[in-house]
């Protein structure tokens, strides 16, 4: 009997590990490589913590494994009751103090870039692209005319588009993101980024995207019943194809029965 | 793994239904009770077969093939024929098959298009997905004969349904009544589609009014409404299933008018308060034996001409002339319109465009009772109170495109008070007018404007990502 739970406590933690270290196999990981550098930064901190982690874990897995089956046995010696060794107690409170504020001082900079205003990369607070208003249940998107700049209040020359935004690659942009109701959260997997939309705050959100592609925007603050339907996407594509979808978007929406070159209003433009 | 985990939560959802006992291949459309109640009890019955034969049960829904809905189609011929069993080949993808694998299809019937059948169609007892055998209900004349060709309908309708029921009911209702479990909460209410009305169309409304056009419907589903519930549905339902839904909303609203017409028809001689006058129980039943079956097929060709009326080519209005330059003159000529006599945009959307117009706050009539409303202000076709929108906020629910406004000030807003110009005004006074009334939310803008949102200064003041 000894034995046996001796091994049922040593079957829990082998399957975890090993349950984990399938699941990526199953999908049940990152959606990719991160499209962005900074995302790589911090899928690099996730992996610095879970290989610390799991040394830790599978450490004392096996201190707790060999206590027992050593225990199972040793027959002869008697346990004793002890009141704690004040060492031991130090050691396992500084260890993880230690590692801990390793993690903090560690991530500092990458929190830095990513959140801190002053540290964004040059021209993207200057000139966002877009101001994405998340509303229960959609996003809506307002661009600034083409060769103009985003304002605070929309202008009569703004863009208008509902749960598809665009930006374009290999530079960095910014974007506001506001709150028509209730708390959404922005959320790009594949750029690992997600921010917290607040009703009254209008807060910037930079990215950089590498690659081209179409990539999931959900919301990731269960905001109502509709939360689910929260799903948009975004276009990452090269800076021409995002000017021509800028100019489509603003023909479209300057429609008039007539084809672009036929109107009026729009030739003088 | 995920296919475990279903399997998983199936059974245990099936443990739990069970004990419930739920029958959902019961669920019913709802009757339109306001309308049917008018009737004698064996009207009412009557019109409610009626329905029940030609478009069925929610989870049982027939392909009526009278009526101008794309049901989705697989064509196929006969192989082998055996009493009411026909083995049969389809000539579609794979892809198309496995839609077609449905129960529901035992109700959508078979349209022959070859042999001796050509032009009949006829209702499945039962389809065996595996081996491709039918089985038909009689009705058939003549036997069909191997190498008929057919046409299956309806795997669209079984797709639109499973959308619908996921994304729409809830507010629209299982039968389109605009009364789903969320609806009570929302202002303006959702959309009962049975009246086949819809605000937001690209078409005329004078000299009658014309139905949506499926790229009407496709817009709002896509785009959804805004400033109101209404949410959009893209790039979460792909092309395909746009399709299917907007057939299914069709198919909906054309039954709602079809249970409409049938019963205004019978209200005639067979109203409620005639239960008991001499011989109405016998007149009801040649009436119903007789005369009602082509009534029936009228009512449906007439809707469906309506439906198909609006796909016409041209159909959608284009302004003969493109919209001329936004200028100062142009949107004053427009705020003139405004608030002239000519168009009386005021007397509804107020001096300022503020939508407090005088008319807002008068006593209305109903102009299809003539009755007057017991509360001030507008209402619309569904009884429901309306405002006139608020010009300066810049929320167009039907669209911001000049294109959009034009339509809406050309037809009106179908379902609403906002009337149609297309008489009363020329092209270029509504092209002013579509001027002036894009300009508003800028113009009362700049004096006394709403304080703006307060910009968050410091980023790391609200920087928790959650
Ligand atoms: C949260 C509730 C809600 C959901 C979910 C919803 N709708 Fe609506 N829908 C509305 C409301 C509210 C309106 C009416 C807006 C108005 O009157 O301006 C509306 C209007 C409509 C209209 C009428 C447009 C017109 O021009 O008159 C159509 C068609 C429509 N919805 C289709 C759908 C479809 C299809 C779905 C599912 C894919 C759906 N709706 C889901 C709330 C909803
Ligand atoms: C009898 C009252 C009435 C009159 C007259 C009227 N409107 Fe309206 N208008 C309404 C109502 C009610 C609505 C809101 C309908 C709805 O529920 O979407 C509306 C909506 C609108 C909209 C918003 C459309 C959208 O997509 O959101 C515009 C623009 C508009 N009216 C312009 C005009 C102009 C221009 C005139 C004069 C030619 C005019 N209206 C006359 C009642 C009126
Ligand atoms: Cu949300």
């Amino acid at each position: 009997m000894r034995k046996f739970w001796c091994l049922f406590f040593m079957f829990w933690p082998i399957a975890a590990i090993v349950y984990s270290a399938m699941s990526p196999a199953y999908g049940w990981w990152f959606p990719g490589a991160s499209v962005t550098e900074l995302g790589q930064r911090i899928d690099n901190l996730f992996y610095l913590i879970l290989i610390i982690i799991t040394v830790v874990f599978i450490g004392t897995q096996v201190a707790l494994g060999y206590a027992l089956w050593k225990a199972a046995h040793n027959k002869d010696e008697k346990s004793h009751f002890s009141h704690g060794s004040h060492n031991l107690e130090v050691i396992w409170s500084v260890a993880p103090a230690v590692i801990l504020l390793f993690l903090a001082l560690y991530q500092m900079d990458v929190w830095r870039d990513f959140r801190v205003k002053a540290y964004f990369p040059e021209g993207t607070i200057e000139s966002p692209i877009a101001e994405v208003t998340a509303r229960q249940f959609e996003w809506r998107i307002r661009y600034p005319a083409p060769g103009k700049k985003l304002q605070l209040k929309p202008q009569p020359d703004d863009l208008y588009a509902v749960n598809d935004l665009h930006a374009p690659i290999g530079r960095a942009v910014m974007i506001q993101l506001r709150s028509e109701d209730v708390q959404h959260a922005f959320f790009l997997p594949h750029l690992r980024i997600k921010q917290d939309a607040i009703p009254g705050q209008v807060i910037p959100i930079w990215f950089k995207a590498e690659k081209k592609g179409l990539f999931e925007l959900l919301c990731a603050e269960l905001c109502g019943w509709g939360h689910y339907k929260m799903r948009a996407q975004l276009t990452a594509e090269r800076e021409v194809d995002f000017q021509d979808y800028l100019k489509k978007l603003q023909a479209d929406q300057n429609y008039d029965g007539f084809p672009a070159s036929d109107s009026v209003a729009k030739k003088e433009e | 793994m995920s296919v475990r985990w279903q399997t998983i939560v199936a059974l245990m959802l099936a443990s739990l239904l069970a004990g419930c006992g739920g029958d959902t291949s019961k669920a019913r459309f709802a009757e339109n009770s306001a309308l049917a109640k008018q009737l004698l009890p064996k009207a009412r019955k009557a019109v409610q077969k009626t329905l029940d034969d030609h478009f069925g049960s929610p989870l049982d829904s027939v392909a009526w093939l009278k009526l101008p809905v794309n049901y989705g189609k697989a064509e196929g011929t006969v192989k082998t024929v055996d009493g009411q069993k026909l083995s049969v080949e389809f000539n579609a993808e794979a892809s198309d098959l496995e839609s077609l694998t449905s129960p529901e299809l035992t109700r959508a019937g078979l349209l022959f298009t070859s042999g001796s059948n050509a032009g009949k169609q006829v209702l499945l007892a039962k389809f065996d997905s595996k081996n491709s055998t039918f089985e038909t209900l009689p009705g058939l004349e003549s036997a069909p004969s191997s190498g008929d060709q057919f046409v299956a309908a309806g795997h669209f309708l079984r797709h639109g349904r499973k959308l619908y029921a996921r994304h729409c009911q809830h507010c629209h209702g299982v039968s389109g009544d605009g009364d789903g479990t969320t609806a009570k909460y929302l202002n303006p209410r959702p959309r009962d589609y049975r009246l086949g009305v819809f605000k937001f169309t690209s078409t005329a409304s004078f000299p009658a009014p014309i139905k949506a056009t499926r790229d009407d419907l496709k817009r709002v589903i896509a785009l959804g409404i805004p400033g109101t519930y209404m949410p959009s549905f893209v790039p979460m339902l792909k092309e395909n299933e746009l399709t299917a839904v907007i057939e299914y909303v069709r198919w909906l609203a054309m039954r709602g008018e079809i249970e409409k017409g049938l019963v205004t028809e019978l209200k005639g001689e067979y109203s409620k308060d005639r239960s008991k006058d001499d011989g109405i129980d016998k007149s009801l039943e040649t009436y119903l034996s007789e005369t009602y079956p082509n009534f029936v097929n009228e009512i449906a060709g007439e809707v469906g001409e309506k439906w198909s009326g609006a796909e016409e080519e041209g159909t959608p209005i284009i302004p003969k002339k493109p919209r001329p330059q936004d200028t100062a003159e142009s949107r004053h000529r427009g705020k003139e319109l405004f608030l002239g006599n000519k168009a009386k945009c005021v007397n509804c959307h107020g001096p300022t465009g503020r939508g407090n117009g005088p008319m807002t706050e008068d006593f209305q009539k109903n102009p299809d009772t003539n009755e007057t409303y017991a509360e001030r202000g507008l209402y619309d076709t569904w009884g429901q109170p309306i405002k006139p929108r608020d010009l300066t906020r810049g929320i167009y629910r039907g669209g911001r495109r000049p294109i959009d406004i034009y339509r809406r000030i050309y037809a009106g807003i179908k379902g609403t008070p906002m009337p149609g110009n297309s008489q009363a005004l020329s092209e270029d006074e509504i092209w002013d007018l579509v001027n002036y009334a894009l300009s508003v939310p800028y113009d009362s803008q700049a004096p006394k404007s709403p304080k703006p949102h307060s910009v968050a200064e410091h980023s790391m003041d609200h920087g928790h990502a959650n």
